[in-house]
C-alpha cells in the first residue's frame, strides 16, 4: 500500500482511466511491480480490460502470469503500481475485500473444499454475493435464493448427478469444472481463470471452453491459458506477458502477427499458427 | 451432521425428512432420561454426570478440530475459565446474591467466551500448525496466570463453593446428585442440539471451508481469520458451559482444570470417538470417561491404558469409533451384516490373547515400582505377581505373541470379507 504511494501515480481517481470509447475499464493496471528478494518478477505491467471483454494473458513459462493474477486478486501485495476495479483503487487490499468488490478467481492447482460435497462447494461460493454474512443462527437450508443459485450452478457446470460427492473424490475434469463453478457462483463482474484447461484431453477441453463461454456471459473474463487453440477461440483480446512485462496487447490477429511476440513467445511454433 | 433439507421436496417429504432428523434426538433424550434409573448408585450417577460434561466439552472441541481444522492444545483453558467464573457466581449466590444453581452454567459460558476472546484474538490469525503452537503457548500462559493470581483462582488449592447455598428455583434444591444429574443432562442436551444446529448455518459451512482450504475462502469474500475467530468464540462459549457444569458437579475448581492434561484428555476422547462426524465425540466422551473412571478404580496403570487406546486409534482406526460405524452402516442397511459375523468373531481369540498380554505386561511393569518401594506386588489374574522374575514377563510376552499371531493370520480374512460385502453393496 505504502509502496504504491511512492511511485508517481498518473491517475488518482478512476475518472481519467477510460477506454477510448469513454467507458470506465473493468480492470486497469498501472505500472505494476513485484520482486521476490532481488528477483524482479513483474517489471511494470500496464494493462486495461474493458467491461464484458474476454481477455487472454499468454506468455512463456516463468513470464510471471500467475504472479500477476496473485497481485490482482490480493493474494500478493504489489511493490508498486496501481490496480483499479471498475475505476476504484483496490491496490494492496485483502483478498476477501477485493472479492467483495466483484472480482473472483480460479486456481491453476485445483483449490476446492475437498471434504465438502459438490453442492456445498457451490453454495459456499455463492453466499457472499447473496448478502449472507458470518451467520451462525439461521440454517443455510432455509435461504431460498442461495439454494436456488447453488442449484443453478450445479446445472450450469453439469455436475448435478454428482451433487453429493465430496469435491476431493471427483474425477479431474469434474474438479476443473467445479473450480470454474466456484469462481463464478458469486456473480463476480470480473473473473480471473488461471489455466482452466490445464491437463485436459481434447474432449474435456472442448467441454471446458463451452462451460467458460456459458458461465462468463455478461462478465469480464481474464484468463491465463497455454492452449492457443482455446485462446484464439475464446479471447476478444490478448496480452502477451514475457519476462514480467506486457510486450503486446491487442486483437488476436494483431498479436499473432506481432514480430516481437513471435520472437519472445511463439518461436518456431508461430509458423504453424499463421 | 449432513442434514440438509433438500429443495424441491413436497411438504410431506419435507415433514418425513424432519422426523427422520428428529428421531436420533428423541432417542438421545430418552437414553439420558432412563440412564440414571439404570445406574442409580452413587458411582453410576457421578459417572453419568461426568459423561454429560465430557460430551459438551468434546463437542466444543470438535467444533474447532473436526469442523474447523483447528487443533487447540489448550482447550481446557476455555473450560477452566468457565469453571472459575461459575464458581465465583456460586460463591456470590452463597453470599446472598440471587443466582439459582441451574443458571450457573451461564456464568461458565461468559467465562469461556472471555477466555476465547483473549486467546482467539491471537490464535485465530493463523491456521494449521501455527494455530496449534499458539494455543500451546496460550495454555502455558493460562496455567501460569492461574497460579499468579490466587485471589481470583485460589492458587494451588483452587476455589470451592457449595451449590446448595444458592436460592432454590421452583423449589428445586441441588444438594442431591440425582438432581444435579438432570440439571447436567438438560444443559448437555440443549448445548449438543445448538452445536448441531450451528453446523448447518453459513458460519458452520464456512468453518468446513476454512478447514479444507482457507485461502480459497478469502477469494469468496470471507476473511478466514474472522471465521476462525468467531468459531473459536462459539467453541469457548460451549467449553465454558462444560466448565460451569463441572464446577457445579465438583464444587471445586483448581488449576488442574486448565492443565495440559485436561486439554490432552479432550483431544483423546474426541479423536477416539472420531472427528469426521458430529456425533463421534459424543461416543468418545462416553467411552473414555467410562474407561478413565472404571479403570482408575481397578488399576493404577489406567493412564497407560489410556495412552495405548489412543495409539491404537491413531494407528488402526484414524476415523475413530464413528469411522468404524460409518464403514459398516451401508452394509448393515443392505442386510449384509450377517456375512461379517463369522470373520469378525474369528478375531476374538486373537484379540483376547493380545489384550491379556498387554495387560499382563503393563501391570507387571507398573508393579515394579511398588516392589521397589517395599510394597507387596499383589495378585495378577489370581497369581502372585513377581515382577523381578523373568518367567512372569515371559508369560506376558507369550500371550501377546500368540494373540498377534492369530490376528495376523485371521485379520486379512475379516478385511477381505468387509471389502467383498462393501463392493457388493455399492454394486447393488
Amino acid at each position: 500500500m505504502s509502496a504504491a504511494a511512492t511511485i508517481p501515480v498518473l491517475e488518482v481517481s478512476g475518472a481519467g482511466l477510460s477506454s477510448p470509447d469513454g467507458a470506465v475499464a473493468a480492470l486497469a493496471i498501472r505500472d505494476l511491480r513485484k520482486s521476490f528478494g532481488p528477483t524482479a518478477i513483474i517489471k511494470g505491467v500496464t494493462l486495461e480490460v474493458a467491461v464484458g471483454e474476454r481477455h487472454a494473458v499468454i506468455g512463456p513459462n516463468g513470464a510471471g502470469k500467475s504472479t500477476f493474477f496473485h497481485l490482482v486478486s490480493g493474494r500478493l501485495r504489489p511493490d508498486a503500481g496501481q490496480i483499479l476495479l471498475n475505476g476504484a483503487d483496490v491496490t494492496g487490499l485483502a483478498p476477501h475485500v477485493i472479492s467483495r468488490r466483484g472480482l473472483s478467481r480460479s486456481f491453476q492447482v485445483t483449490a476446492l473444499f475437498g471434504r465438502m460435497s459438490v453442492f456445498e462447494n457451490l453454495r459456499v461460493a455463492a453466499m457472499q454475493a447473496l448478502g449472507v454474512g458470518y451467520d451462525f443462527i439461521r440454517p443455510i437450508a432455509s435461504r431460498a435464493k442461495l439454494n436456488a443459485r447453488a442449484e443453478e450452478m450445479l446445472e450450469l457446470t453439469g455436475l448435478a448427478a454428482r451433487r453429493h460427492v465430496a469435491a476431493g473424490a471427483l474425477a479431474y475434469a469434474d474438479q476443473r469444472a467445479l473450480e470454474i463453478g466456484v469462481a463464478v457462483a458469486g456473480n463476480a463482474s470480473i473473473v480471473l481463470l488461471d489455466e482452466p484447461t490445464a491437463g485436459m484431453s481434447h474432449a474435456e477441453t472442448d467441454r471446458a471452453v463451452s462451460l467458460i463461454r456459458r458461465v462468463t456471459a455478461g462478465r469480464t473474463l481474464v484468463m491465463i491459458e497455454h492452449d492457443l487453440g482455446v485462446v484464439f477461440d475464446l479471447a476478444d483480446r490478448i496480452s502477451v506477458l514475457a519476462d514480467g512485462q506486457v510486450i503486446a496487447s491487442g486483437l488476436p490477429a494483431a498479436v499473432r502477427a506481432d514480430p516481437a511476440v513471435r520472437v519472445a513467445y511463439l518461436g518456431t511454433a508461430a509458423d504453424t499458427l499463421s | 451432521m449432513s442434514m440438509t433439507v433438500q429443495h424441491g421436496m413436497l411438504p410431506l417429504e419435507r415433514r418425513q425428512a424432519a422426523l427422520r432428523a428428529a428421531l436420533p434426538w428423541v432417542l438421545v433424550a430418552l437414553a439420558a432420561f432412563v440412564a440414571p434409573f439404570l445406574l442409580s448408585s452413587g458411582f453410576g450417577l457421578s459417572l453419568l454426570c461426568r459423561m454429560g460434561i465430557a460430551i459438551v466439552f468434546a463437542l466444543s472441541f470438535n467444533m474447532l478440530l473436526g469442523q474447523g481444522g483447528m487443533l487447540d492444545f489448550g482447550h481446557a483453558v476455555l473450560l477452566g475459565f468457565g469453571g472459575f467464573a461459575a464458581m465465583h457466581a456460586m460463591r456470590a449466590a452463597g453470599a446472598g446474591l440471587w443466582i439459582p444453581a441451574p443458571l450457573l452454567p451461564l456464568f461458565g459460558a461468559a467465562g469461556g467466551l472471555l477466555a476465547a476472546l483473549l486467546g482467539g484474538w491471537v490464535a485465530a490469525r493463523r491456521h494449521e500448525t501455527a494455530f496449534a503452537m499458539i494455543t500451546l503457548g496460550l495454555a502455558e500462559l493460562a496455567s501460569a496466570a492461574v497460579l499468579m493470581f490466587p485471589s481470583l483462582f485460589g492458587g494451588e488449592e483452587g476455589i470451592t463453593g457449595d451449590r446448595s447455598d444458592g436460592p432454590a428455583l421452583f423449589g428445586l434444591g441441588f444438594g442431591r446428585q440425582w438432581n444435579v444429574y438432570f440439571l447436567i443432562a438438560t444443559w448437555a442436551f440443549g448445548c449438543s442440539f445448538l452445536m448441531w444446529r450451528y453446523t448447518a448455518t453459513p458460519l458452520g459451512r464456512l468453518a468446513n471451508a476454512v478447514r479444507d482450504d482457507d485461502q480459497r475462502v478469502s477469494f469468496l469474500g470471507y476473511d478466514p481469520a474472522r471465521v476462525r475467530f468467531l468459531v473459536f468464540l462459539l467453541s469457548g462459549l460451549f467449553a465454558g458451559i462444560a466448565g460451569g457444569l463441572q464446577a457445579l458437579n465438583d464444587e471445586i475448581v483448581t488449576s488442574t482444570n486448565v492443565s495440559s492434561e485436561a486439554s490432552g484428555a479432550v483431544l483423546l476422547m474426541t479423536f477416539i470417538g472420531g472427528v469426521g462426524t458430529f456425533w463421534g465425540p459424543v461416543l468418545g466422551a462416553i467411552l473414555v470417561t467410562f474407561l478413565q473412571i472404571a479403570l482408575s478404580t481397578m488399576t493404577d496403570a489406567w493412564q497407560l491404558y489410556d495412552g495405548l487406546l489412543f495409539l491404537a486409534a491413531v494407528v488402526w482406526a484414524p476415523g475413530g469409533l464413528s469411522g468404524i460405524i460409518l464403514a459398516h452402516t451401508p452394509l448393515l442397511r443392505a442386510g449384509r451384516g450377517a456375512a461379517l459375523v463369522g470373520p469378525y468373531a474369528a478375531q476374538l481369540p486373537g484379540l483376547a490373547l493380545a489384550l491379556a498380554g498387554v495387560v499382563w505386561l503393563a501391570e507387571l511393569g507398573f508393579r515394579l515400582q511398588a516392589v521397589r518401594n517395599g510394597a507387596p506386588a499383589g495378585l495378577l489374574l489370581g497369581m502372585t505377581a513377581r515382577p523381578h522374575e523373568i518367567w512372569q514377563w515371559a508369560i506376558g510376552v507369550a500371550l501377546l505373541l500368540a494373540g498377534a499371531t492369530l490376528l495376523h493370520r485371521f485379520w486379512p480374512r475379516a478385511k477381505m470379507a468387509w471389502q467383498a460385502q462393501m463392493a457388493a453393496t455399492i454394486a447393488a
